[in-house]
């Protein structure tokens, strides 16, 4: 069932109307935290009212301009979208009270709060584009809301983290505005409300073209290696904003597109027939193993941090490429499960260095003692990324091996153990150092930090239990996942 | 009723013969003259315009001789490009009040508001003229006042590069006017659409031909497409911004517009190798494309990076125009419209922050963003829009022409498009950079004010157009749509 709502016109809205309140008139603190607060709050809100009819199948649809004629920017919330959408705004509610907290004694405030609107504002328009040509004008957006975000501290390492992250980007996003052009030549229209919109019949280079320059388009802001350069040196952002960008929205962005290419733009039926999807597969195994390989040769917390997000992605975007139902489910829940648990580790990264200016995995020993919550928060995200049952994690993976048994590919589920090893391997040092070793060199008085970077770490922590625990439950994200999985596979192959 | 059309062409012109006799004695007055000429244009021409919409493309036959012996004067869609030309020179005359004051002497005033008058009423009759003769007397009337225009603020260089200019514009009349005395010497008449049906008959091809590639050669010579754009930056990185803005959004397009009228001329003709002239174009735009993006990319002096870049985009028109299809065409007609509105926001808010700064090199501008933030603001939107990110009003036009590339089975073009708005961004974010990232190298930058209201005004109602341009992208479609038709069609 289809109806026309504005209020997933109102969702993007409401945090463009904050971004430009906050330019125009956010010069005094309380009056800005205020705003941005409010306007996260409202909009996690109004996304929250749509979810009952999207829970039961129902479509919003809402047209805002006729541009270019004929394709329009049109919005549509299907259940993969709402997921998205809601995580998302989820997640931004949490960060804007830990952005409040961590850019107390900061400059350039204005900038940072205003931009940050924008983003969370386009990444929901990304979430509710019906066509490729809106998730594009959206996808293009986030890239340069990111920048002034990314280059914050203008020093020239950030400048230089910068023009890496705009020239990676950029390429990626004129790539994908050369699949799109393709797939409006040889479809005649970029609807993504239907499963699958190419015609079987249409010539093998040019099916073979767009799926090239979709998949990696996209798969510059998803971390897909070797496109994963821009995502580490990334890293010298305020943690915030590594926390919410590049562990959740543009990163999410970038995987949600492949999501819209695979199971939208091709079809699983089509994309089945023409057997790219196994090159993608293998392409995601590779990152997933490398990525944790690299992940532990860093020593830098939030270098680790990414790398690993690297290779989380990739979870993802194997998941897909298997084609499977059980496997989609997967990789929508993981979208989540992922998001969640990296953002943990995030806030984590940043209260630790807030409190004590340490970034360095070796100079973690002990910290267990000093910031026992924080800590505590870690060990949650850690557990949860190595895939122990009762953790979201586990989800993930239970249903990735199902689904590659579906798929008939048993070495996929070798993988996942070989990746939960490895995830073991560098996250679990970190918890033993913070929790069985002595701390060494803290002055006395370092405590926990303050409530307001606290509150937004546990509540993310608590959700990682959450979801692991009540996946079952209805009216919980998964439901809505397997929702999505009965669209997009148009099978009831939910689990 | 019908008068409106002369009219439109007419006024600005008696009113620019008028300004300096009635600035000799009052200056002041001068700028109000020009104001209320050029606010009569844009009148008369959405009057034309909407006539256009309702009844479709009419003409006027001055004094009464009808076409093919009298003038006739043409209103189609292309000649619609006529109320943004009036509507960009309304903007700019309003924005030179504060910035000719201080770069201007005051007794060649007068003659700066009456050169901006000609070369009004020029274009606008070029673009609304009927016949070959009338578009090369038009042509002319919007060069020589061009020439002197970009000499009009003083100094060697600016005198230097209009002599070039000069130089090049002559070429490129002599090349037309020659080609004219071809037709007119085959057909006997000077009416194109007369023309057009007379060349059907003539027999021998040689001549046709030559007056083909010389009319072609002529209106790419002014519309500065690679490797012919040698005149181009210094002329319009010398002159003083609003007539950069000028030059470099509407009279380059006069070229465009020549080119599209002499395409529609020989369209019909049979035994032509319009198929090898096409790719010929398409190829010079391609090259244009990135030659222009990255001549941009090594400037320092944002004027002259501005100029490079439209370079470039005159090398999407000039693809578009060459694929010759119904989507390409239609992007080459959009850009036409839609560069004339970026590149004048451009042009005069960088004027601003030049005006205000009295800099004009990256690496003194700065910081500025934080102390003019609506002319930066400005520059943003004109930057992304030219980049054409969506939904801005650039993106439209390389949207089609793209389309258009792959409608012609010629992909290879829509690559070198999307290289060519990768390497234009990627000049673009250098500027921004520089703006808004970088601690300013001098401490006079921050004692910069904002620039005064009446050359703000302009600038962010040209700001809006760049971004209602593309999210109300639908009119302007429509608008060219018809005469696309045709030129499709045809060819």
């Amino acid at each position: 069932m289809e109806v026309i709502d504005s209020r997933i016109v109102l969702a993007p809205a409401i945090s463009l109307a904050c971004a430009l309140l906050i330019f125009l008139s956010g010069g005094h603190a309380a009056w800005r935290a205020t705003l941005a607060l409010g306007a996260a709050a409202l909009k996690f809100a109004v996304i929250l009212s749509l979810l009952p009819g999207s829970l039961q199948g129902t479509v919003y649809a809402y047209t805002l301009f006729d541009f270019p004629p004929g394709i329009g920017i049109a919005f549509r919330a299907d259940a993969l979208g709402m997921f998205f959408a809601l995580v998302s705004s989820t997640l931004w509610v949490l960060t804007t009270v830990y952005a409040i907290g961590y850019m107390k004694d900061r400059r350039q405030k204005l900038r940072f709060f205003g931009f940050f609107s924008l983003c969370i504002s386009t990444t929901v328009g990304i979430a509710f584009a019906e066509n490729l040509l809106t998730l594009l004008l959206c996808y293009e957006a986030l890239t340069v809301c990111t920048y002034p975000l990314l280059v914050h501290d203008e020093t020239p390492e950030a400048l230089r983290a910068g023009r890496k992250y705009l020239v990676y980007t950029l390429a990626g996003g004129a790539l994908i505005l050369f699949g799109v052009v393709m797939v409006q030549h040889l479809a005649g229209t970029l609807s993504l409300s239907h499963a699958g919109i190419l015609p079987a019949d249409a010539p093998r280079p040019m099916l073979l073209a767009v799926f090239c320059a979709l998949v990696a388009g996209f798969g510059v802001k998803a971390a897909v290696m070797p496109l994963h350069g821009w995502l580490p040196s990334a890293m010298v952002a305020p943690t915030p904003v590594s926390a919410l960008l590049h562990a959740v929205a543009v990163v999410k962005a970038g995987v949600f597109g492949l999501l819209r290419v695979i199971y939208n733009v091709f079809g699983v039926e089509l994309l089945a027939m023409l057997g790219y999807a196994a090159w993608l597969a293998a392409l995601a195994a590779f990152t997933i193993v490398a990525g944790s390989l690299m992940a532990m040769a860093q020593d830098n917390l939030k270098r680790r941090l990414a790398y690993s997000t690297v290779s989380q992605l990739s979870y993802i975007v194997l998941a897909a490429a298997l084609l499977t139902p059980l496997a989609a489910l997967a990789a929508i829940a993981h979208i989540a499960n992922q998001a969640f648990a990296k953002i943990t580790m995030f806030f984590v990264a940043g209260a630790v260095e807030q409190a004590t200016g340490r970034r360095h995995v070796h100079e973690l020993a002990g910290m267990g003692r000093v910031m026992p919550w924080t800590m505590g928060a870690f060990t949650v995200a850690s557990l949860s990324f190595i895939g122990v049952p009762l953790f979201a994690g586990f989800v993930t993976k239970w249903y990735l091996s199902l689904g590659a048994l579906q798929a008939e590919a048993w070495w996929f589920v070798l993988l996942m153990i070989v990746s939960a090893l490895l995830n073991a391997a560098y996250w679990l040092p970190i918890v033993y150092l913070a929790w069985f070793r002595a701390p060494r060199g803290l002055p006395a008085r370092v405590r926990e930090a303050g409530w307001l970077l606290l509150a937004p770490t546990l509540a993310a922590a608590a959700y990682v239990v959450l979801l692991g625990v009540t996946t079952r439950v209805p009216g919980m994200p998964f439901s809505l996942a397997e929702a999505a999985v009965n669209f997009v596979s148009g099978t009831r192959g939910g689990g | 009723m019908s008068a409106w059309l002369p009219l439109a062409a007419c006024v600005p012109l008696v009113a620019g013969a008028l300004v300096p006799a009635v600035g000799r004695r009052r200056p002041q007055l001068a700028q109000g003259c020009a104001l209320a000429a050029s606010g009569w244009t844009v009148l008369a021409t959405a009057r034309l315009t909407r006539r256009l919409f309702m009844e479709g493309p009419f003409s006027y036959a001055m004094g009464g001789w009808a076409a093919p012996w009298g003038i006739e004067l043409r209103f189609d869609a292309w000649s619609a490009a006529s109320l943004f030309i009036a509507l960009i020179m309304l903007a700019v005359l309003v924005y030179s009040g504060p910035y000719a004051r201080a770069a201007i002497e005051p007794r060649r005033l007068p003659w700066y508001y009456s050169l901006l008058l000609l070369n009004l009423g020029g274009m606008v009759g070029f673009a609304c003229a009927g016949d070959l003769f009338n578009l090369f007397v038009f042509m002319e009337l919007v060069s020589v006042s061009s020439y002197a225009l970009v000499a009009v603020g003083g100094g060697r260089i600016a005198a230097l590069a209009a002599f070039k200019y000069l130089l090049a514009g002559a070429v490129s009349s002599v090349l037309v006017l020659f080609s004219v005395g071809v037709l007119h010497a085959l057909t006997g008449s000077l009416n194109m659409a007369d023309v057009a049906l007379r060349l059907a008959a003539v027999e021998s091809r040689g001549p046709v031909v030559l007056a083909l590639a010389g009319l072609s050669a002529g209106f790419m010579l002014k519309a500065a497409l690679f490797p012919v754009h040698l005149w181009l930056p210094d002329a319009h990185a010398a002159a003083p911004c609003p007539v950069s803005a000028v030059l470099s959004g509407l009279v380059v397009k006069v070229g465009i517009i020549g080119l599209l009228r002499t395409n529609a001329v020989f369209a019909g003709v049979d035994g032509l190798p319009m198929a090898a002239f096409g790719q010929v174009l398409a190829w010079l735009g391609a090259l244009a494309i990135v030659a222009g993006a990255l001549f941009a990319l090594f400037q320092q002096d944002i004027k002259l990076m501005l100029a490079y870049s439209t370079v470039s985009n005159i090398g999407y028109i000039v693809l578009g125009l060459g694929l010759a299809n119904h989507a390409a065409l239609t992007g080459a007609g959009i850009h036409v419209l839609n560069h004339a509105i970026i590149k004048a926001t451009l042009f005069l808010a960088v004027g601003a922050i030049i005006h205000q700064t009295g800099s004009r090199t990256l690496r003194e501008l700065r910081g500025v963003g934080r102390m003019m933030p609506w002319s930066a603001l400005a520059v943003s939107i004109g930057a992304l829009s030219v980049a054409g990110l969506p939904p801005t009003a650039g993106f439209l036009g390389k949207w089609y022409i793209a389309l258009g590339a792959f409608a012609a089975g010629q992909p290879g073009f829509a690559a070198v498009l999307l290289l060519g708005a990768l390497l234009i961004f990627a000049y673009y974010i250098r500027i921004l950079n520089a703006f808004y990232f970088r601690a300013p190298v001098d401490d006079n930058m921050r004692s910069v004010h904002e620039a005064p209201l009446p050359m703000l005004l302009p600038v962010l109602f040209l700001a809006a157009l760049c971004i209602l341009g593309g999210l109300f992208g639908r009119w302007p479609v429509a608008l060219v749509a018809p005469a696309v038709e045709r030129l499709a069609g045809g060819g």
